[in-house]
């Protein structure tokens, strides 16, 4: 389910399209159903997110890789809890009223996967320079997502794009919902891999190998 | 009666169907019965446990510190998660191994800390507070919630996964929707 970056097949695009944070890694998932109902909380959690993941991961690499994975585990939550306080800061600034509304899935992206579990296999032990390039496409991968859900959500539930009125009719008002949200995930996700596995065959067909073995046991 | 009430309450503030917490854990915890039983169980010991540090943070922290009140729930989580380590590989060895990972995928879930933010805001919410009580019911009620998901999903893992779900919809996807289904009608209980 994963790229490996010791894999030599594992591009640092990946994070966007062959390995999105999202649809593929099932990653940071939760505030994409919750909160992405409109244009604004996006930017506002696009933003949170962008900022708290690049500036933790950066920081988290110089942690000794030596030290136990439990303490390592800790450090890096605590790290991404510290960059969180100015960013929330920042955001209370630039987004009024969106960190209330958003509520406590602000404060979950600063602990998320990517931060403290799949950096450590992610990005830690390779170059600088690629791990920053493939830690902007898995950010990138989060904030497609993102931005996608909520110009659908948004259109679809309040008949709006960006709060200005759009004619759209009939709109539905259970998509705003988090069961709307489940819903429209869902389906995202079997288009993403419908579109991924019509552009990298053989890898996807592996997987669906891999997906049989499960429903066999 | 009353049984089907607590349920409905359970359902009610499923951190799950209604929060949208630990939807990647439980994803892979449906895959077996015991990786259920045992991340269920870690799951609800981390909620529990962390509950009573978050009561402690809350009723220490000034109304001014609120911006770390997340680093300070860090602390606490990763104090029980190192305690529990701990305590697992001193009463014994084998146990230690076959648990550690469940210890592991645990700990610092969304699932956890969204449940320490949770509680907080509805004491912070509640005229005069919840209490040391209402914490620990709170963290024990979201890891009961963890677990009925876990078995909702359970029974429909094989269906979700087989052949007959088309390849792109098989697995993930198809759980992401039974889930939202799921989802609707306990929002329709509400």
């Amino acid at each position: 389910m994963y790229s490996d970056p010791a894999n030599k097949t594992s591009s640092r695009f990946d994070g966007l399209l062959a390995d999105n944070t999202v649809l593929s890694a099932l990653m940071v998932i939760s505030p994409v159903i919750m909160c992405s109902d409109t244009l604004r909380n996006a930017e506002a959690l696009i933003y949170a997110f962008s900022a708290i993941t690049f500036i933790s991961v950066i920081l988290c690499s110089f942690v000794p890789r030596k030290l136990p994975y439990a303490v390592k585990v800790i450090i890096y939550a605590a790290i991404a809890a510290l960059v969180y306080i100015p960013v929330k800061s920042l955001a209370q600034v630039t987004y009024p009223g969106i960190v209330s509304r958003v509520g406590i899935y602000f404060p979950l992206l600063a602990v998320n996967s990517l931060i403290v579990f799949r950096g450590e296999s992610l990005f830690y032990g390779v170059k600088k320079a690629r791990m920053i390039t493939s830690l902007t496409f898995y950010i990138l991968g989060f904030d497609a997502v993102m931005l996608v859900t909520a110009v659908i959500r948004e259109l679809f539930t309040y008949g709006t794009f960006n709060s200005h009125m759009v004619d759209v009719s009939p709109t539905v008002s259970g998509l705003g919902m988090p069961f709307g949200g489940f819903i429209l995930l869902g389906l995202m996700c079997g288009v993403y891999r419908k579109v991924r596995s019509a552009l990298r065959p053989a890898s996807d067909a592996e997987e669906r190998k891999e997906g049989s073995d499960v429903s066999g046991n | 009666m009353f049984l089907v009430t607590d349920l409905l309450v359970l359902l009610g503030a499923n951190l799950i169907l209604v929060q949208a917490l630990g939807i990647s854990t439980i994803f892979v915890a449906a895959g077996n019965r015991k990786n259920l039983i045992c991340t269920a169980m870690a799951i609800t010991v981390f909620t529990t446990i962390g509950s009573a540090g978050a009561c402690a943070v809350d009723s220490i922290l000034p109304k001014s510190a609120a911006d770390l009140r997340l680093l300070l729930y860090v602390i606490v989580i990763g104090a029980v998660y190192i305690c529990i380590l701990t305590g697992t590989y001193m009463l014994n060895r084998n146990f230690f191994e076959s648990v550690r990972r469940y210890i592991h995928i645990s700990a610092f879930n969304c699932a956890v800390m969204g449940t320490l933010l949770s509680i907080s805001g509805r004491a912070y919410d509640t005229v005069g507070g919840i209490g040391f009580k209402g914490y620990i019911l709170g963290g024990l009620e979201a890891g009961f919630g963890f677990i009925i998901t876990a078995l909702m999903l359970l029974a429909a893992y094989r269906k979700l996964n087989s052949s007959k779900v088309p390849a792109s919809f098989r697995g993930f996807p198809a759980m992401l929707v039974y889930l939202g289904i799921i989802s609707m009608a306990v929002f329709a209980l509400r």
